[in-house]
Protein backbone atom coordinates (compact mmCIF):
# COMPACT_ATOMS: atom_id res chain seq x y z
CA UNK A 1 0.00 0.00 0.00
CA UNK A 2 1.29 3.42 -0.91
CA UNK A 3 1.30 5.79 2.04
CA UNK A 4 0.11 9.31 1.31
CA UNK A 5 2.06 12.03 3.12
CA UNK A 6 -0.07 14.67 4.80
CA UNK A 7 0.81 18.36 4.72
CA UNK A 8 1.49 18.49 8.47
CA UNK A 9 3.71 15.41 8.32
CA UNK A 10 5.93 16.97 5.64
CA UNK A 11 6.03 20.40 7.32
CA UNK A 12 6.97 18.90 10.71
CA UNK A 13 9.65 16.66 9.25
CA UNK A 14 11.09 19.67 7.38
CA UNK A 15 11.01 21.68 10.60
CA UNK A 16 12.88 18.94 12.49
CA UNK A 17 15.40 18.55 9.67
CA UNK A 18 16.14 22.25 9.08
CA UNK A 19 16.90 22.68 12.79
CA UNK A 20 19.85 20.30 12.47
CA UNK A 21 20.75 20.81 8.86
CA UNK A 22 21.52 23.47 7.82
CA UNK A 23 20.85 25.56 10.96
CA UNK A 24 22.69 23.43 13.54
CA UNK A 25 25.64 22.98 11.19
CA UNK A 26 25.61 26.72 10.51
CA UNK A 27 25.78 27.48 14.25
CA UNK A 28 28.93 25.34 14.52
CA UNK A 29 30.45 27.27 11.59
CA UNK A 30 29.38 30.55 13.21
CA UNK A 31 31.04 29.67 16.54
CA UNK A 32 34.14 28.54 14.64
CA UNK A 33 34.42 31.90 12.90
CA UNK A 34 33.66 33.81 16.10
CA UNK A 35 36.41 31.90 17.90
CA UNK A 36 38.90 33.30 15.39
CA UNK A 37 38.61 36.46 17.50
CA UNK A 38 40.54 34.67 20.26
CA UNK A 39 43.77 35.13 18.32
CA UNK A 40 43.13 38.78 17.50
CA UNK A 41 41.23 41.14 15.20
CA UNK A 42 43.33 40.27 12.13
CA UNK A 43 42.41 36.58 12.19
CA UNK A 44 38.72 37.33 12.72
CA UNK A 45 38.62 39.90 9.89
CA UNK A 46 40.36 37.44 7.56
CA UNK A 47 37.85 34.75 8.48
CA UNK A 48 34.97 37.10 7.60
CA UNK A 49 36.70 37.98 4.35
CA UNK A 50 37.11 34.28 3.54
CA UNK A 51 33.41 33.67 4.12
CA UNK A 52 32.58 36.52 1.77
CA UNK A 53 34.70 34.87 -0.94
CA UNK A 54 32.67 31.63 -0.88
CA UNK A 55 31.53 30.97 -4.48
CA UNK A 56 27.79 31.65 -5.03
CA UNK A 57 27.80 33.31 -1.58
CA UNK A 58 24.43 35.00 -2.18
CA UNK A 59 22.77 31.67 -3.07
CA UNK A 60 24.45 29.92 -0.15
CA UNK A 61 23.32 32.64 2.22
CA UNK A 62 19.74 32.74 0.96
CA UNK A 63 19.23 29.01 0.36
CA UNK A 64 21.39 27.69 3.18
CA UNK A 65 20.58 30.18 5.91
CA UNK A 66 17.80 32.69 5.32
CA UNK A 67 15.11 30.41 3.85
CA UNK A 68 15.60 27.52 6.33
CA UNK A 69 15.93 30.02 9.19
CA UNK A 70 12.72 31.86 8.35
CA UNK A 71 10.90 28.56 7.78
CA UNK A 72 12.12 27.07 11.08
CA UNK A 73 11.28 30.25 12.98
CA UNK A 74 7.81 30.84 11.55
CA UNK A 75 6.69 27.20 11.64
CA UNK A 76 8.20 26.93 15.12
CA UNK A 77 5.86 29.72 16.23
CA UNK A 78 2.93 27.82 14.70
CA UNK A 79 3.91 24.76 16.76
CA UNK A 80 4.34 26.91 19.87
CA UNK A 81 0.83 28.32 19.53
CA UNK A 82 -0.56 24.75 19.71
CA UNK A 83 1.18 24.03 23.03
CA UNK A 84 -0.84 23.73 26.24
CA UNK A 85 1.95 23.63 28.87
CA UNK A 86 1.00 21.93 32.15
CA UNK A 87 4.32 21.96 33.98
CA UNK A 88 2.89 22.79 37.38
CA UNK A 89 0.71 19.68 37.50
CA UNK A 90 3.21 17.41 35.73
CA UNK A 91 6.62 18.77 36.81
CA UNK A 92 8.87 16.27 35.04
CA UNK A 93 12.23 17.18 33.48
CA UNK A 94 11.16 16.35 29.91
CA UNK A 95 7.98 18.34 30.34
CA UNK A 96 10.09 21.34 31.41
CA UNK A 97 12.37 20.77 28.42
CA UNK A 98 9.24 20.81 26.24
CA UNK A 99 8.25 24.23 27.55
CA UNK A 100 11.80 25.62 27.59
CA UNK A 101 12.30 24.54 23.96
CA UNK A 102 9.33 26.73 23.04
CA UNK A 103 10.38 29.64 25.28
CA UNK A 104 13.93 29.64 23.87
CA UNK A 105 12.39 29.45 20.40
CA UNK A 106 10.46 32.67 21.04
CA UNK A 107 13.59 34.32 22.52
CA UNK A 108 15.53 33.24 19.41
CA UNK A 109 12.89 34.63 17.09
CA UNK A 110 13.51 38.12 18.47
CA UNK A 111 17.23 37.69 19.19
CA UNK A 112 18.14 36.44 15.71
CA UNK A 113 16.04 39.14 14.06
CA UNK A 114 17.91 41.72 16.15
CA UNK A 115 21.30 40.07 15.58
CA UNK A 116 20.93 39.83 11.78
CA UNK A 117 19.73 43.43 11.49
CA UNK A 118 22.43 44.62 13.89
CA UNK A 119 25.48 43.00 12.28
CA UNK A 120 24.61 41.49 8.90
CA UNK A 121 22.75 44.61 7.74
CA UNK A 122 23.65 47.34 10.30
CA UNK A 123 20.06 48.50 10.32
CA UNK A 124 19.11 48.88 14.01
CA UNK A 125 18.45 52.61 14.56
CA UNK A 126 20.82 54.16 17.07
CA UNK A 127 23.25 51.23 16.93
CA UNK A 128 25.84 50.00 14.43
CA UNK A 129 25.18 51.18 10.85
CA UNK A 130 27.82 49.14 9.01
CA UNK A 131 27.18 45.69 7.53
CA UNK A 132 29.86 43.31 8.77
CA UNK A 133 29.57 41.32 5.55
CA UNK A 134 30.35 44.38 3.43
CA UNK A 135 33.14 45.71 5.68
CA UNK A 136 35.16 42.61 6.57
CA UNK A 137 38.26 44.66 7.31
CA UNK A 138 36.36 46.49 10.09
CA UNK A 139 34.28 43.56 11.31
CA UNK A 140 36.14 42.98 14.61
CA UNK A 141 35.93 46.66 15.42
CA UNK A 142 32.21 46.81 14.63
CA UNK A 143 31.41 43.85 16.92
CA UNK A 144 33.79 45.03 19.63
CA UNK A 145 32.22 48.51 19.67
CA UNK A 146 28.73 47.02 20.10
CA UNK A 147 29.82 44.57 22.80
CA UNK A 148 31.34 47.36 24.89
CA UNK A 149 27.77 48.46 25.50
CA UNK A 150 26.90 46.32 28.56
CA UNK A 151 23.21 45.97 27.63
CA UNK A 152 23.99 44.72 24.16
CA UNK A 153 26.53 42.28 25.54
CA UNK A 154 23.93 40.94 27.98
CA UNK A 155 21.46 40.54 25.12
CA UNK A 156 24.06 38.51 23.24
CA UNK A 157 24.89 36.33 26.24
CA UNK A 158 21.18 35.55 26.69
CA UNK A 159 20.86 34.95 22.95
CA UNK A 160 23.85 32.60 22.79
CA UNK A 161 22.63 30.66 25.83
CA UNK A 162 19.13 30.29 24.39
CA UNK A 163 20.55 29.22 21.01
CA UNK A 164 22.79 26.58 22.54
CA UNK A 165 19.98 25.20 24.70
CA UNK A 166 17.63 25.10 21.71
CA UNK A 167 20.19 23.26 19.57
CA UNK A 168 21.41 20.81 22.22
CA UNK A 169 17.86 19.81 23.15
CA UNK A 170 16.96 19.99 19.46
CA UNK A 171 19.54 17.32 18.62
CA UNK A 172 17.92 15.04 21.19
CA UNK A 173 14.48 15.81 19.76
CA UNK A 174 15.66 15.14 16.22
CA UNK A 175 17.04 11.75 17.26
CA UNK A 176 13.72 10.62 18.74
CA UNK A 177 11.54 12.26 16.10
CA UNK A 178 13.31 10.45 13.29
CA UNK A 179 13.21 7.14 15.14
CA UNK A 180 16.97 6.95 15.65
CA UNK A 181 16.86 6.88 19.46
CA UNK A 182 14.06 4.59 20.65
CA UNK A 183 14.46 2.81 23.99
CA UNK A 184 14.49 4.33 27.45
CA UNK A 185 18.19 3.68 28.04
CA UNK A 186 19.15 5.08 24.65
CA UNK A 187 17.04 8.17 25.39
CA UNK A 188 18.91 8.67 28.66
CA UNK A 189 22.37 8.19 27.13
CA UNK A 190 21.70 10.51 24.19
CA UNK A 191 20.34 12.96 26.76
CA UNK A 192 23.69 12.99 28.57
CA UNK A 193 25.50 13.37 25.26
CA UNK A 194 23.34 16.38 24.37
CA UNK A 195 24.02 17.99 27.77
CA UNK A 196 27.77 17.56 27.13
CA UNK A 197 27.43 19.04 23.63
CA UNK A 198 25.41 21.93 25.06
CA UNK A 199 27.93 22.76 27.80
CA UNK A 200 30.81 22.63 25.33
CA UNK A 201 29.03 24.85 22.81
CA UNK A 202 28.03 27.28 25.55
CA UNK A 203 31.65 27.62 26.71
CA UNK A 204 32.88 28.11 23.14
CA UNK A 205 30.12 30.57 22.25
CA UNK A 206 30.46 32.74 25.35
CA UNK A 207 34.26 32.69 25.26
CA UNK A 208 34.20 33.88 21.63
CA UNK A 209 31.88 36.74 22.60
CA UNK A 210 34.20 37.71 25.47
CA UNK A 211 37.13 37.77 23.02
CA UNK A 212 35.62 40.89 21.45
CA UNK A 213 35.88 42.88 24.68
CA UNK A 214 38.83 41.14 26.36
CA UNK A 215 41.74 40.10 24.11
CA UNK A 216 42.20 36.33 24.12
CA UNK A 217 38.85 35.55 25.73
CA UNK A 218 38.09 34.64 29.33
CA UNK A 219 41.44 32.97 30.04
CA UNK A 220 43.98 34.30 27.51
CA UNK A 221 46.66 31.87 26.43
CA UNK A 222 44.68 28.85 27.68
CA UNK A 223 44.83 27.08 24.33
CA UNK B 1 -8.47 13.96 61.24
CA UNK B 2 -12.14 13.10 61.70
CA UNK B 3 -13.53 14.31 58.41
CA UNK B 4 -12.55 14.36 54.75
CA UNK B 5 -13.21 17.52 52.74
CA UNK B 6 -13.93 16.95 49.08
CA UNK B 7 -14.31 19.61 46.39
CA UNK B 8 -16.13 18.46 43.27
CA UNK B 9 -16.22 20.38 40.00
CA UNK B 10 -19.77 19.87 38.84
CA UNK B 11 -21.72 20.40 35.65
CA UNK B 12 -25.44 19.82 35.38
CA UNK B 13 -25.55 18.91 31.70
CA UNK B 14 -23.41 19.34 28.55
CA UNK B 15 -22.82 23.02 27.87
CA UNK B 16 -23.90 24.17 31.34
CA UNK B 17 -21.28 26.15 33.32
CA UNK B 18 -19.04 24.30 35.76
CA UNK B 19 -19.03 25.14 39.45
CA UNK B 20 -17.38 23.80 42.59
CA UNK B 21 -19.27 22.16 45.43
CA UNK B 22 -17.71 21.34 48.79
CA UNK B 23 -18.63 18.22 50.74
CA UNK B 24 -17.50 16.81 54.04
CA UNK B 25 -17.75 13.17 55.06
CA UNK B 26 -16.65 11.31 58.18
CA UNK B 27 -13.18 9.82 57.96
CA UNK B 28 -12.59 6.11 58.22
CA UNK B 29 -9.43 4.16 57.40
CA UNK B 30 -8.78 2.88 53.85
CA UNK B 31 -11.21 5.22 52.10
CA UNK B 32 -10.64 5.70 48.40
CA UNK B 33 -12.10 8.46 46.24
CA UNK B 34 -14.91 6.20 44.98
CA UNK B 35 -16.00 5.27 48.50
CA UNK B 36 -16.04 8.99 49.34
CA UNK B 37 -18.28 9.65 46.33
CA UNK B 38 -20.57 6.77 47.38
CA UNK B 39 -20.77 8.32 50.85
CA UNK B 40 -21.69 11.72 49.38
CA UNK B 41 -24.30 10.10 47.15
CA UNK B 42 -26.07 8.60 50.18
CA UNK B 43 -26.84 12.07 51.47
CA UNK B 44 -25.97 14.77 48.92
CA UNK B 45 -25.72 17.79 51.22
CA UNK B 46 -22.85 20.26 50.86
CA UNK B 47 -20.59 21.26 53.72
CA UNK B 48 -22.62 24.44 54.23
CA UNK B 49 -25.76 22.32 54.65
CA UNK B 50 -27.36 22.90 51.24
CA UNK B 51 -29.20 20.02 49.60
CA UNK B 52 -27.91 19.23 46.13
CA UNK B 53 -28.11 16.53 43.46
CA UNK B 54 -25.99 13.38 43.90
CA UNK B 55 -22.74 13.70 41.94
CA UNK B 56 -22.30 11.58 38.80
CA UNK B 57 -19.19 9.60 37.94
CA UNK B 58 -18.23 6.44 36.09
CA UNK B 59 -16.93 3.32 37.81
CA UNK B 60 -16.74 -0.37 37.11
CA UNK B 61 -13.91 -2.73 38.07
CA UNK B 62 -12.66 -0.90 41.19
CA UNK B 63 -9.18 -2.43 40.77
CA UNK B 64 -7.50 -0.14 38.20
CA UNK B 65 -7.89 -2.37 35.17
CA UNK B 66 -10.93 -0.92 33.38
CA UNK B 67 -9.94 2.76 33.32
CA UNK B 68 -13.49 4.12 33.36
CA UNK B 69 -13.23 5.92 36.74
CA UNK B 70 -10.36 8.15 35.53
CA UNK B 71 -10.59 11.76 36.70
CA UNK B 72 -8.34 14.66 37.66
CA UNK B 73 -7.57 14.35 41.38
CA UNK B 74 -5.69 17.24 43.02
CA UNK B 75 -4.63 18.44 39.55
CA UNK B 76 -3.34 15.09 38.34
CA UNK B 77 -5.10 12.56 36.18
CA UNK B 78 -5.51 9.06 37.65
CA UNK B 79 -8.04 6.36 38.47
CA UNK B 80 -10.26 7.29 41.40
CA UNK B 81 -10.63 3.66 42.57
CA UNK B 82 -6.91 3.41 43.36
CA UNK B 83 -6.63 6.94 44.79
CA UNK B 84 -6.49 6.33 48.54
CA UNK B 85 -7.58 9.17 50.81
CA UNK B 86 -4.73 8.45 53.24
CA UNK B 87 -2.24 9.27 50.46
CA UNK B 88 -3.95 12.44 49.24
CA UNK B 89 -3.58 16.05 50.36
CA UNK B 90 -6.78 17.59 51.69
CA UNK B 91 -9.06 19.09 50.57
CA UNK B 92 -9.35 16.51 47.80
CA UNK B 93 -10.20 18.26 44.54
CA UNK B 94 -12.05 16.18 41.97
CA UNK B 95 -12.41 17.42 38.39
CA UNK B 96 -13.51 15.68 35.20
CA UNK B 97 -10.83 15.10 32.55
CA UNK B 98 -10.41 18.29 30.51
CA UNK B 99 -9.48 16.86 27.11
CA UNK B 100 -12.79 15.06 26.48
CA UNK B 101 -16.38 16.36 26.22
CA UNK B 102 -17.80 16.65 29.74
CA UNK B 103 -21.27 15.05 29.97
CA UNK B 104 -22.11 15.71 33.60
CA UNK B 105 -20.10 16.24 36.81
CA UNK B 106 -17.16 13.82 36.57
CA UNK B 107 -18.44 11.88 33.54
CA UNK B 108 -16.72 12.41 30.17
CA UNK B 109 -17.28 11.00 26.68
CA UNK B 110 -14.10 9.24 25.56
CA UNK B 111 -15.42 7.89 22.26
CA UNK B 112 -12.73 9.83 20.34
CA UNK B 113 -10.24 7.25 21.60
CA UNK B 114 -12.38 4.48 20.11
CA UNK B 115 -12.51 6.43 16.84
CA UNK B 116 -8.70 6.59 16.87
CA UNK B 117 -8.49 2.80 17.33
CA UNK B 118 -10.75 2.31 14.32
CA UNK B 119 -8.69 4.72 12.25
CA UNK B 120 -5.39 2.98 12.96
CA UNK B 121 -6.84 -0.49 12.28
CA UNK B 122 -6.07 -1.65 15.83
CA UNK B 123 -6.84 -5.31 15.27
CA UNK B 124 -5.46 -8.32 13.38
CA UNK B 125 -7.41 -9.46 10.31
CA UNK B 126 -8.47 -13.02 10.93
CA UNK B 127 -11.52 -13.43 8.71
CA UNK B 128 -11.24 -15.67 5.67
CA UNK B 129 -13.46 -17.94 3.60
CA UNK B 130 -11.27 -20.91 4.51
CA UNK B 131 -9.28 -22.15 7.50
CA UNK B 132 -6.22 -19.90 7.81
CA UNK B 133 -4.41 -22.36 10.07
CA UNK B 134 -2.42 -21.49 13.18
CA UNK B 135 -0.72 -18.08 13.32
CA UNK B 136 3.02 -17.69 12.91
CA UNK B 137 5.24 -18.16 15.94
CA UNK B 138 6.51 -15.07 17.71
CA UNK B 139 9.85 -14.29 19.33
CA UNK B 140 9.53 -14.45 23.14
CA UNK B 141 11.02 -10.96 23.49
CA UNK B 142 8.42 -9.58 21.09
CA UNK B 143 5.70 -11.37 23.04
CA UNK B 144 6.81 -9.67 26.23
CA UNK B 145 7.04 -6.27 24.59
CA UNK B 146 3.62 -6.69 22.99
CA UNK B 147 2.19 -7.74 26.35
CA UNK B 148 3.12 -4.34 27.78
CA UNK B 149 1.27 -2.54 24.96
CA UNK B 150 -1.69 -4.92 25.21
CA UNK B 151 -2.37 -3.76 28.76
CA UNK B 152 -3.75 -0.40 27.57
CA UNK B 153 -7.23 0.09 29.05
CA UNK B 154 -8.05 3.23 27.03
CA UNK B 155 -8.42 5.28 30.21
CA UNK B 156 -7.12 8.50 28.61
CA UNK B 157 -4.52 9.47 31.25
CA UNK B 158 -1.85 9.87 28.56
CA UNK B 159 -4.05 12.22 26.53
CA UNK B 160 -5.10 14.24 29.57
CA UNK B 161 -1.46 14.75 30.64
CA UNK B 162 -0.23 15.52 27.09
CA UNK B 163 0.46 19.23 26.45
CA UNK B 164 -0.04 18.64 22.71
CA UNK B 165 -3.43 16.90 22.96
CA UNK B 166 -6.28 19.37 22.81
CA UNK B 167 -9.63 19.25 21.05
CA UNK B 168 -8.66 16.06 19.25
CA UNK B 169 -5.91 17.77 17.17
CA UNK B 170 -3.46 14.94 17.80
CA UNK B 171 -4.05 11.22 17.59
CA UNK B 172 -2.07 10.70 20.79
CA UNK B 173 0.06 8.04 22.50
CA UNK B 174 -2.85 5.67 23.20
CA UNK B 175 -3.53 4.96 19.51
CA UNK B 176 0.16 5.03 18.52
CA UNK B 177 0.98 2.33 21.12
CA UNK B 178 -1.76 0.16 19.61
CA UNK B 179 -0.24 0.66 16.16
CA UNK B 180 2.99 -0.66 17.63
CA UNK B 181 1.17 -3.59 19.26
CA UNK B 182 -0.43 -4.74 16.01
CA UNK B 183 2.50 -3.90 13.71
CA UNK B 184 4.67 -6.14 15.88
CA UNK B 185 2.29 -9.06 15.33
CA UNK B 186 3.42 -11.21 12.37
CA UNK B 187 -0.10 -11.39 10.90
CA UNK B 188 -0.98 -7.86 12.00
CA UNK B 189 2.09 -6.55 10.14
CA UNK B 190 0.27 -7.24 6.87
CA UNK B 191 -1.82 -4.12 7.53
CA UNK B 192 1.19 -2.07 8.58
CA UNK B 193 0.86 0.64 5.93
CA UNK B 194 -2.81 1.16 6.67
CA UNK B 195 -1.94 1.76 10.32
CA UNK B 196 0.93 4.07 9.40
CA UNK B 197 -1.47 6.02 7.16
CA UNK B 198 -3.74 6.36 10.19
CA UNK B 199 -1.03 8.05 12.28
CA UNK B 200 0.49 10.16 9.49
CA UNK B 201 -2.39 12.56 8.94
CA UNK B 202 -2.53 16.24 9.84
CA UNK B 203 -3.29 15.24 13.43
CA UNK B 204 -0.72 12.46 13.36
CA UNK B 205 2.38 11.29 15.15
CA UNK B 206 4.46 14.36 14.18
CA UNK B 207 2.33 16.42 16.58
CA UNK B 208 4.11 14.70 19.47
CA UNK B 209 6.12 17.31 21.39
CA UNK B 210 8.24 14.84 23.40
CA UNK B 211 7.14 16.20 26.77
CA UNK B 212 6.87 12.54 27.80
CA UNK B 213 4.09 13.13 30.33
CA UNK B 214 2.20 10.21 28.78
CA UNK B 215 4.65 7.60 29.95
CA UNK B 216 4.74 9.13 33.44
CA UNK B 217 0.95 9.36 33.71
CA UNK B 218 0.21 5.87 32.36
CA UNK B 219 -1.22 3.77 35.22
CA UNK B 220 -0.32 0.54 33.37
CA UNK B 221 3.35 1.54 32.92
CA UNK B 222 3.14 1.11 29.15
CA UNK B 223 6.38 2.26 27.42
CA UNK B 224 4.42 4.84 25.42
CA UNK B 225 7.39 6.95 24.32
CA UNK B 226 9.14 3.84 23.04
CA UNK B 227 6.04 3.04 20.98
CA UNK B 228 5.98 6.59 19.59
CA UNK B 229 9.67 6.50 18.65
CA UNK B 230 9.35 3.03 17.08
CA UNK B 231 6.50 4.41 14.98
CA UNK B 232 8.55 7.53 14.18
CA UNK B 233 11.08 5.12 12.70
CA UNK B 234 8.42 3.20 10.76
CA UNK B 235 6.80 6.37 9.39
CA UNK B 236 10.21 7.65 8.28
CA UNK B 237 11.25 4.33 6.69
CA UNK B 238 8.00 3.30 5.04
CA UNK B 239 6.22 6.63 4.75
CA UNK B 240 8.76 9.37 4.13
CA UNK B 241 11.36 7.20 2.36
CA UNK B 242 8.84 4.78 0.81
CA UNK B 243 9.14 6.42 -2.63
CA UNK B 244 12.79 5.32 -2.84
CA UNK B 245 11.61 1.73 -3.30
CA UNK B 246 9.34 2.58 -6.22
Amino acid sequence: MAIRLSRTFILRKLHQLTGIMPLGIFLLEHFYTNSKALSGPGDFNNAVKDLQSIPYILLVEIGGIFIPLIYHAVYGLVITVEARPNNLHYPYARNWFYTIQRVTGIILFFFITFHVLNFRFGMIPGLNTLSVAHHPEQSFEIVSREFHNVWIFIVYVIGITATVWHLANGIWLFLVDWGITIGERAQRLTGYACIAIGLLLLAVGINAAIAFIKPGGLIPGLM
Amino acid sequence: MNTVEIHIKRREKPGAPQHWEIFEIPYRPNLNVISCLLEIRKNPVTKSGQKTTPPSWDMNCLEQVCGICTMVINGRVRQSCSALVDNLDQPIKLEPMTKFPNIRDLVVDRSQMFDHLKRVHAWVELDGTYDLGPGPRMDQEDVMERYAYSRCMTCGCCLEACPQYDEDHYIGPQAIAQVRLFNMHPSGAMDRDERLQGIMGDDGITNCGNAQNCVKACPMNIPLTKAIYEENRETVLYGLLGWLKK
